[in-house]
């Protein structure tokens, strides 16, 4: 029974992992409508990025998600700019071109690096709180709390804000949206660079969790798919509360069926939901059409 | 009165609590010509993928020669005689004129060589044979209006829904589209169309049925409808040929 | 409007034209296998070079035709790898045979797969793929007993044809020959068949085929099992070159599964030779970066491929093929000018 209660604060402090990395793949998807492959990258760089501020400069890395986030949220801009707008409506080559930029970004880390692999946790990595026969990471505990944070940050920007509002209407519907007068290029813009920013955030976050190396990015994009398509496209707290319920039906099948099952569990999620019930737990974004609902 | 060939009996079509089609009924004769008229978003392009399969009702019946369909998916409506263009033409445009009409032909003879030379024959019907070898992506609007109709007339249909197939074409190029739809009709071709050119629509229609929001408002004929309070109040400027005429039909005002 | 037409070029290409072109094309592909047949070293890309332009145009007729960008092939090579390996080594029996066994299962295994996610629109079709790649590369390290597990499968050498083992290096690259030359033949024959039409009317708009009849699932359904076969047999043939494979070496996206619709895309995605020519251009230049620089810099090949994929999508979305057909209408063009 104890193990039981053990192995769902393990899972609810992963799927807080899982949300943090999801929301900003979410905020992407819900609004400029495509799929990043490269989002785990973005988190991968926010993770080497800590570990450079750390190594170099001696920065704790939860300060250096300061420094490290907006960074990455420029180089989303830039994604953005550079890559995204000119494939505006060819999904199938911006299939490509976000799967090319997750080998380029990928192997140029690993070209850097050599293949070697960083670890910052060490001793704060290890520290564990003991509620009761409960043992809780403290590192994940912090993150899971970010994560929280994070996102009822994220649900006031886009009710209380201006470009918040920009943002869910561009959500809803773009062509309404430019009719209004929004610059949708713009919102385009702004929001992969927040959506990547909060990827550095994750990465910078998870560095006390997670070894770093160039493929690291890998281990969260799955999951980070199928949190999304059950939270549903476009809501906030459905990327969180998705996140939750991913990580604990993965601690769960982990530990009574088997850990290597990970993936397994990810994509039957995604698949499952995608059919019974394609708008997610809390889609903001009707799906009458299963999978996605284009906007032109 | 014999089965209509097409009937749609309070058929509605709910998407998250908008209403895009409430409650329309209409029925369709074998040979004859129908149009739908209606203001922008009136529901009318809806209202066809509802007949043709490309969605399903909320409630309501579509029948095709008196069999519900409402359940059969569109490539077998069409395999049962409907022929239907979209608003925005979709051909290949890297493929020719001819290949674009084979794909139609292909749903009856599974042969190339028959496909092609139904598929000529549609052309050459549609006047498009000169320019069997030209790519679609090459043609004028008017042509690829024609494409689209070719590629319908290649299912062998016996009735053809045209969605504002008029649409960007100029008065020359719309009265030699309707000398064309007038042969077809000649030939035993039954037509519903949707048009937004009430000059076509007095041309080519035996009776119109006008839409608002989604619900029917009015059917009649040509004159009748056109000169409509109710109708020009739905429209309520939008270009139309107005007048006071004593004579007017049932109206749901 | 011209006068009485007087081209008397058939509206569509004859059989005996395409097919003839095809016989020049092959004959040329074959040529770098002629002039170096001496060397070893080149033999190998070669070899490599024709088993991937197979693999690509086998990926190229699901999606390139019908427009599906699958991203999870890997898992029809990696039954055909399997299977050819696991029988061969326990039963003996010849991979010829199972090679027709493993094109069977793999076709049917893609229509199990791909008959629920091809209702799913672009994006999310190639992440469910993707997904059923890796959900194959866990199973292969999981049942252990059947795959080896990370061990992986090692095959004995024992030449002989019925064993499909070859003792020189060009016999395997004549293998691999006959392979791509049959694909792209069957992509002729599919291109040129009503498939090929209601491909390229599905890829185009699924709305409108439907409308013309077109039973827009069962031609998805059929394009890919074909295509799943054709990759399996490529699979069968990695095997019995290689003889090793384990999970990495054959679930690996950006290495194997991605590699497909890559080399498709540079070549010109949807047309008939754009694989061979991705392949013929892209296999030997990044085995020179692998060979040259991935010990310096590890990883640095798969960087640049990368950065082609990005590059491809952005300003070469036709590939080679495209190109040429552009460079012709640019001519065509000023020559009527002039």
């Amino acid at each position: 029974m104890d193990q039981f209660l053990n192995v769902l604060v393990f899972g609810l402090l992963l799927g807080g992992i899982y949300g943090l990395v999801s929301i900003g793949l979410n905020l992407i998807f819900g609004v400029v409508r495509i799929v990043n492959f490269a989002q785990g990258e973005l988190v991968m760089f926010g993770m080497y990025g800590c570990y450079w501020a750390y190594v170099q400069l001696g920065m704790n890395p939860y300060l250096s998600v300061l420094v490290v986030a907006p960074l990455v949220g420029l180089l989303g801009v830039a994604i953005q700019r550079l890559v995204i707008q000119p494939l505006h409506n060819e999904s199938n080559m911006q299939i490509f071109a976000t799967f090319g930029l997750l080998m380029m970004f990928q192997n140029i880390m690993l070209a850097m690096s050599r293949g070697e692999a960083f670890s910052i946790g060490g001793t704060m990595g290890a520290e564990v709180l003991s509620v009761g026969d409960l043992k809780i990471s403290v590192v994940r505990l912090v993150t899971l709390v970010a994560t929280t944070l994070i996102t009822i940050g994220l649900h006031v920007f886009l009710r209380q804000t201006m470009m918040g509002k920009a943002i869910r209407a561009v959500t809803q519907d773009k062509r309404a949206a430019r009719v209004m007068g929004i610059n949708v290029e713009k919102t385009f813009l702004i929001t992969f660079g927040i959506g990547a920013a909060l990827a550095g955030m994750a990465g910078a976050l998870l560095t006390p969790i997670y070894s770093i190396t160039p493929g690291v990015g890998g281990n969260f994009i799955m999951a980070a798919f199928a949190v999304v398509v059950l939270g549903g496209l476009g809501s906030v707290w459905g990327a969180y509360f998705g996140g939750l319920i991913v990580g604990v039906v993965e601690a769960f099948a982990g530990y009574y069926i088997d850990p290597a099952l990970k993936s397994a569990v990810w994509f039957l999620i995604f698949l499952v939901v995608l059919i019974v019930r394609p708008a997610g737990l809390m889609g903001q974004v009707g799906a009458e059409e299963v999978g996605f609902r284009e906007q032109n | 009165m014999s089965t209509p060939l097409l009937e749609v009996t309070n058929v509605s079509k709910h998407f998250l609590g908008l209403k895009a089609v409430d409650g329309v009924s209409l029925s369709v004769q074998k040979g004859e010509i129908v149009s739908i008229i209606g203001p922008n978003g009136a529901g009318k392009t809806t209202f066809f993928n509802l007949l043709t399969g490309q969605l399903e009702p909320t409630a309501g019946e579509v029948k095709l020669r008196g069999q519900v369909i409402n359940r059969l998916a569109p490539h077998d409506r069409a395999r049962q005689g409907m022929g239907r263009t979209f608003q925005i033409a979709k051909p290949l445009i890297a493929l020719n004129a001819l290949e674009n009409v084979m794909i139609g032909a292909f749903m009856r003879h599974s042969s190339m060589s028959v496909a092609t030379d139904k598929a000529m024959t549609v052309l050459e019907r549609v006047g498009l044979a000169h320019l069997a070898r030209r790519r679609a992506g090459d043609l004028t609007l008017s042509e690829r209006r024609r494409l689209e109709v070719a590629r319908a007339m290649a299912l062998e249909p016996e009735i053809v829904l045209l969605d504002e197939v008029m649409a960007g074409l100029n008065q020359s190029e719309v009265g030699n589209a309707i000398e064309l739809l007038q042969g077809l009709h000649a030939d035993g071709l039954t037509f519903l169309i949707i048009e937004h050119n009430l000059k076509v629509v007095r041309a080519f229609s035996e009776r119109v049925v006008v839409l608002d929001r989604g619900r029917w408002i009015g059917e009649g004929t040509a004159d009748e409808i056109l000169t409509s309070p109710a109708v020009i109040k739905a429209y309520l400027g939008e270009g139309h040929m107005g007048g006071q005429s004593k004579q007017t039909t049932e109206v749901n005002a | 409007m011209n006068k009485i037409d007087t081209n008397h070029e058939p509206v569509i290409e004859s059989g005996k034209s395409v097919w003839l072109k095809y016989l020049g094309g092959m004959a040329l592909a074959f040529l770098p296998f002629m002039l170096l047949i001496e060397d070893p070293h080149w033999l190998n890309i070669i070899a490599f070079t024709y088993l991937m332009a197979g693999l690509a145009s086998s990926w190229n007729i699901i999606g390139g035709f019908g427009g599906q960008f699958s991203l999870g092939h890997g898992v029809f090579f990696g039954i055909g790898a399997y299977m050819t390996a696991k029988l061969y080594i326990t039963l003996g029996w010849s991979p010829w045979g199972i090679m027709l066994m493993a094109a069977a299962l793999a076709a049917l295994v893609s229509v199990l797969i791909s008959w629920p996610t091809f209702r799913l629109r672009g994006p999310f079709f190639a992440i469910a793929t993707l997904a059923f790649n890796e959900v194959a590369f866990v199973i292969a390290n999981h049942f252990d007993s059947v795959t080896g597990g990370p061990r992986g499968l090692m095959i004995p050498f024992k030449a002989g044809f019925q064993n499909m083992i070859f003792k020189e290096r060009w016999q395997y690259a004549l293998l691999m020959f006959a392979f791509v030359a049959l694909v792209i033949a069957i992509s002729i024959g599919v291109r040129r068949s009503r498939l090929g039409y209601y491909l390229l009317a599905v890829r185009e708009d699924e709305d409108s085929a439907r409308a013309s009849g077109i039973h827009v699932l069962q031609v998805k359904l059929q394009g890919m099992a074909l295509s799943a076969a054709l990759t399996a047999i490529g699979g069968t043939l990695f095997t019995m070159y290689l003889r090793f494979i384990d999970p990495p070496t054959l679930f690996n996206l950006q290495e194997v599964g991605v590699k497909f619709a890559l080399l498709s895309l540079i070549g010109g995605v949807g047309t008939i030779a754009g694989p061979l020519l991705g392949a013929a251009l892209i296999v030997p230049f990044e085995n020179f970066l692998r060979a040259e620089l991935a010990n310096a810099l590890p990883g640095v090949n798969l960087a640049v491929l990368g950065l082609l994929m990005v590059l491809a999508a952005l300003f070469m979305k036709r590939g080679i093929v495209g190109a040429y057909e552009d460079l012709m209408k640019h001519w065509r063009h000023k020559k009527g000018q002039s």
